[in-house]
């Protein structure tokens, strides 16, 4: 028995599974978690070598060649890039996105151990490192605080970290810029020399001092005791008082004598402020796996909470939580398909006029819709935007088949059948044509399951999302929507008159619907019908004229009024800037001008709620470190401002302002201000020129022109070039003649001045738990210049002591910059971000303008990376993709109609949709993105379906026999109802998306503007162009069926009477 | 003894269930989906894509009494709506076993 007939015979079961599956639906919903996008594993690898003591370039031959070279063979390689600095190595594998992380970082092994032993002896084994979502900070909060700063840090350990790691999910916590404790005994040299004393000396006796020992058991008569000492420090002040030696004059020399003991916080070098208050910023990052929303949700609880336990001076401040964009994204998503369910469920009502019948329609949208979770449960994904825009395409379309079943039902019952019996024979009259135009969606949506790259990862949820949805709402079409028919739907009812004759209802009643709504509909039946009439009487010109509204359209693109661009970009309300003084400029003089720049920064934008700055570098490698590369002459700041429709100024012009003002500084070498998107894969969005050559000067040169050249473009902003410069280095060469005379070595000598400079590690202070470093050095004054270094006292083997300068020469020099790589070649990448420009056009203009000046030598060349790169590559699958949709939908079609001609018709009307998005985007000033791209590639599916409708309606009304234009005309005529109600609902979908103005509205704005266009477009000239084409085309074909016929019978010798039109 | 043949849309199929109850017809044959083209008008029903509807027919041999009664209604019903059609053929029964 046939699934209608089934579901209309035994209505309770077929309601029941219904009400089953929905219950089903509601429970994976609720137990899906929110994410921003896919779960999709970053696909880097880094392998890390360190080979002590080799300088850059040796670092580059001996072991990142030969790193690089061994790693090349890895599966799925996409780039394969490199850094050789002093001591350290560092290649890093770029997969192709959607790879298998775990099998690629087993492959990096064994191609590593292959390798290991081809590298220098000294060198460190290689250290693997897979760079996952975990290792990513999802929210960041600076806590400052006046009277307390000094004790932060232990606030910090002692009580907010502890607290905040029982949240489930948490990953790695880390303080930036939290103030250490730490003892420093500084010694003047002067009087350390005038004593004959060594620094070392000084350093033995704080150490030999500061100790816990046990000592044996002393047994009495009936006990037995542990014997120990214990002379730990308890407080810094006795590390002053200790005696160091004696002087030949018996006097006692004391550490208080010849040093200033200061119990103190960490010297500056990494300095945290935020709005210009001392600030320790918190790191928080979560486990893989675990949901960001749901861990930044307890976090920010348990802040609160702790809070009120902390000092009343400490304030914690959030500097950004990832998930408040995700959440106000997915809040702002639902609403637009919320609205877009009641702009669907209106425009059926408007068109059919009955609520039952909308009711029967409308209830497919949210079964339809609540599988589509059941799908996101059983593949462990979340709600996320692609998730959710997937849904908002879809409920355009999952009424369409309802609607048409509904229609054929509609049509029997009003010639008086009996719903019940009108269900199962006008179901049966139209199902499967209902499940071959599912067909084509299918045939649509597919094919996206198949992308690769990160594109892949985006879209093959979205093709899932759709295609199960699609097929659902088939379902339900087919077997809930004849049920409720069955049962909702009223038959005509009959008058009998006293003799038992029907009496005939009153025509002229007509209700308020019937009135308004379908007299309109039926003037425009009238006016369509009237003027497809012209058109088939004038099939040339209607041609000439559609084509040349072709061709018109394209203009825009032609003047190139439409850009590309890799993604939008989004307004999250939060700035990124980062800073480059000139190499070598102490922190101190780096932090005024952070200073300098805040007050100015709040002075231009007073919309800014919070300003976190750090400079310095901490040398304490956390993971966190791994993404602030902070340096002495760096800073880096991160800007919230307030949400975008608070404000007026969006955040490109606001991050204009502050480059304008950066722009003026002297002493700014290179700046940034970077718009953070919440993008995948770090949702950057910059061209960068890369420029391949071996010799370094040349290629700097080579850089700094293109940077020059790049500047004066007129959309390029934050050219930067990742080459470092030089930095300043003191170098130290030691005679070694003259040292081993006196009993020294380079080892010694280097330690010693480590001793003095960096500082002598002598033990802890232990106090309340916690321990805090000793250090011994010199008295800042004595080691902050070149003669001051070379004045340092160095002990000899006989215990004497000689000055720095005396067994080595010291100097200033230039350390070579980190060596990059890519592909296996020295690389420097110039990157530049558009400003009121596309990715594409800036692209296009670094690619014609200043390629050509530059003058390259042989072995140097360029190529167009970044962003860019991976646009072309993500627009060249689309293209690719598109094709292989083409196809498809060719196929199904043409099967649908056996015909090879009749699909490619209706594949005509593909153009019109490409001029609609053209004209859209030209209209609302957009660009081309990835996601538009995607609109483009559905709307393939989407228009096409208006062009069957009307082809497969001539077709039946050609079989039953109407002259040609007759045919068309009539099926014009009587298929623009459904063919606008189709159009509308997908376009009414759109809409809440297309101008929704909420969080990362930017990011899936594109779609709705395409598919809108496009397919408004494309459904008008359809209308025209699809007739006017099966009245040019297929004139010939259908003579010559008759003309067989009549050969194949003709035997039969039947003369040709005058045959009416009904055979 | 009369034979009568009606044919009907197969949507009509209960409501000639329902006339043969109410007329105390008991013995008929039920021929469920048959092919047919009216000679006057009104859509062929063949089942194809071009007419997808289908009829369904019915013999019964009644009382020469009761014909004109049955014809009545089918009557009826056909008045009820056109467009869905019924037809009925009466002829004689010769012999029966």
């Amino acid at each position: 028995m046939a699934i209608y007939k089934s579901a209309i015979e035994k209505p309770v079961t077929t309601a029941l599974i219904f009400v089953a599956v929905i219950v089903i639906g509601i429970f994976s919903f609720l137990r899906l978690p929110i994410d921003q996008f896919p779960e999709m594993d970053p696909p880097y690898i880094t392998v890390m070598t360190t080979y002590p003591g080799a300088s850059a370039s040796e670092m580059e031959t001996n072991v990142t060649k030969i790193m690089e070279n061994a790693l090349t063979s890895v599966d799925h390689l996409k780039h394969i890039t490199s850094q050789s600095k002093d001591n350290i190595s560092v290649v890093t594998l770029e997969l192709e996105w959607g790879s298998n992380m775990d099998e690629a970082v087993n492959d990096v092994r064994s191609f590593v151990d292959m390798a290991a032993n081809n590298l220098p002896d000294n060198c460190s084994k290689p250290v693997i490192f897979k760079l996952s979502t975990s290792s990513m900070p999802i929210c960041q909060y600076s806590i400052t605080a006046d009277e307390t700063y000094a004790g932060l840090d232990k606030i910090l350990n002692d009580e907010v970290v502890p607290q905040l790691n029982h949240i489930d999910g948490i990953g790695n916590i880390s303080l930036s810029g939290s103030p250490d404790r730490y003892v420093y005994v500084n010694i003047d040299q002067q009087k350390l020399d005038a004593y004959g004393l060594s620094l070392e000396q000084v350093g033995q006796v704080v150490t030999a001092n500061n100790l816990n020992l046990s000592s044996g058991t002393v047994k009495m008569q009936q006990e037995q005791y542990q014997m120990q000492v214990r002379s730990e420090y308890l407080e810094s002040s006795e590390i002053e008082n200790l005696m160091v030696s004696m002087t030949p004059q018996g006097q006692q020399v004391f550490i208080r004598d010849i040093a200033t003991v200061k119990d103190t916080i960490k010297d500056l070098s990494l300095d945290e402020k935020t709005n210009g208050r001392e600030a320790v910023r918190l790191i928080i990052a979560k486990q893989t796996g675990a949901n960001t929303v749901q861990v930044c949700r307890d976090v920010r609880k348990e802040l609160a909470l702790i809070q009120q336990q902390l000092p009343t001076d400490v304030k914690i401040e959030k500097i950004y939580d990832s998930s408040e964009n995700i959440q106000n994204s997915i809040n702002s998503l639902e609403e637009s398909v919320l609205y877009a369910l009641l702009f669907v469920v209106l425009v059926v009502l408007f068109f059919l006029g009955k609520w039952r019948a909308t009711i029967i329609i409308g209830i497919t949208i949210p079964i339809a819709l609540i599988v589509a979770f059941i799908y996101l449960g059983v593949a462990d994904s979340s709600i996320n935007i692609i998730s959710l825009c997937s849904l908002t395409i879809a409920i355009g379309m999952v009424v369409d088949d309802a609607i048409v079943v509904l229609e054929n039902i509609t049509r029997h019952v009003e010639r008086g059948e009996d719903p019940h019996e009108a269900s199962i024979y006008a179901t049966n009259e139209v199902w499967v044509s209902v499940i071959a135009t599912t067909l084509v969606l299918v045939a649509v949506f597919v094919p996206l399951t198949m992308l690769s790259g990160m594109a892949g990862i985006m879209f093959h949820e979205l093709g899932w999302i759709v295609t199960v949805v699609c097929c659902t709402s088939t379902l339900v079409a087919i077997s809930l929507t004849p049920m409720l028919c069955s049962k909702l739907l009223k038959a005509k009812k009959v008058h009998v008159d006293e003799n038992g004759n029907l009496v005939e209802d009153d025509k002229d009643k007509k209700n308020f619907y019937e009135r308004t709504v379908v007299r309109m509909l039926d003037k425009i039946d009238e006016a369509y019908a009237k003027s497809l009439g012209w058109c088939l009487s004038h099939k040339a010109i209607t041609l000439i004229v559609l084509l040349g509204l072709f061709v018109a359209s394209l203009t825009p693109v032609f003047m190139g009024k439409i850009g590309t661009d890799f993604m939008q970009q989004q307004d999250n309300g939060r700035l990124s800037v980062t800073v480059k003084l000139q190499r070598g400029t102490r922190i101190e003089e780096t932090l005024k001008t952070a200073r300098r720049l805040e007050a100015r920064f709040v002075e231009l934008v007073p919309e800014i709620q919070l300003i976190n700055t750090s400079a310095g570098s901490n040398d304490d490698a956390t993971i966190a470190a791994l993404f602030s590369s902070t340096m002495n002459n760096k800073i880096s700041m991160t800007i919230r401002l307030p949400k975008k429709w608070e404000r007026e100024r969006d955040i490109w012009t606001i991050a204009e302002i502050l480059r304008q003002e950066m722009a003026t500084y002297p002493e700014i070498n290179e700046y940034q201000c970077n718009v953070s998107s919440g993008g995948p894969g770090g949702g950057g969005n910059t061209v960068d020129l890369e420029i391949y050559g071996y010799d370094f000067d040349k290629t700097s040169q080579l850089a700094e022109q293109c940077r020059q050249l790049i500047s004066a473009l007129p959309g390029a902003r934050d050219v930067n070039i990742s080459r470092e410069d030089d930095r300043p280095d003191i170098k130290i060469t030691v005679d070694k003649e003259k040292a081993s005379r006196l009993g020294l070595s380079s080892a010694t000598i280097s330690t010693y001045l480590r001793n003095r400079v960096a500082g002598m590690a002598c033990g802890y202070l232990k106090d309340d738990g916690s321990e805090y470093d000793i250090v011994v050095r010199l008295e800042e004054e004595d080691r902050n210049s070149i003669s001051d270094v070379m004045d340092l006292s160095i002990p000899t083997a006989t215990g004497k002591t000689v000055k720095l300068s005396e067994v080595a020469t010291v100097g200033e020099y230039w350390a070579p910059p980190t060596i990059e790589r890519k592909a296996r070649q020295r690389i420097v990448t110039i990157k530049a971000t558009p400003y009121n420009t596309t990715l594409g056009e800036l692209a296009q203009a670094i690619q014609t303008e200043v390629v050509p000046q530059l003058d390259l030598p042989v072995g140097y060349s360029t190529h167009i990376g970044g962003n860019y790169e991976t646009q072309q590559d993500t627009f060249s699958d689309m293209i690719l993709l598109a094709a292989l949709i083409i196809l498809l939908v060719y196929i199904v079609m043409a099967s649908q109609f056996e015909s090879l001609m009749k699909p490619a018709i209706i594949m005509f009307t593909v153009p019109f949709a490409l001029s609609g998005v053209i004209i859209a985007l030209w209209l609302t000033g957009r660009s081309l993105d990835m996601i538009g791209a995607l609109g483009l590639v559905l709307l393939v599916g989407i228009v096409v379906k208006n062009g069957i409708v009307l082809v497969d309606y001539i077709n039946l009304m050609r079989e039953r026999g109407y002259e040609l234009n007759e045919a068309i005309q009539l099926s014009g005529r009587s298929r623009i109802r459904p063919v606008l109600m189709t159009a509308f609902t997908t376009v009414l979908g759109m809409v809440p998306m297309a101008v929704s103005s909420g969080e990362g509205a930017e990011m899936w704005q594109p779609l709705g503007i395409v598919v809108i266009g496009g397919l408004t477009v494309s459904t008008f000239l359809t209308l025209y162009i699809v007739p006017v084409l099966y009245g040019v085309m297929s004139k010939r074909g259908e003579r010559d069926k008759q003309k067989k016929l009549r050969e194949k019978f003709i035997f039969m010798n039947i003369r040709l009477k005058d045959k009416d039109n009904h055979e | 003894m009369k034979s009568v043949f009606i044919v009907f849309n197969q949507a009509s199929t209960e409501r000639v269930e329902y006339m043969l109850d109410m007329l105390g017809i008991k013995g008929f044959t039920f021929f469920e989906q048959v092919q047919g083209r009216g000679t006057n008008g009104g859509e062929p029903r063949r089942g194809t894509h071009t007419w997808p509807e289908m009829n369904s027919a019915v013999i019964t041999i009644v009382d020469d009494d009761k014909v004109s009664e049955l014809l009545d209604s089918v009557r009826k019903l056909d008045m009820r709506n056109k467009e869905v059609g019924v037809r009925a053929f009466t002829w004689n029964v010769e012999q029966t076993v």
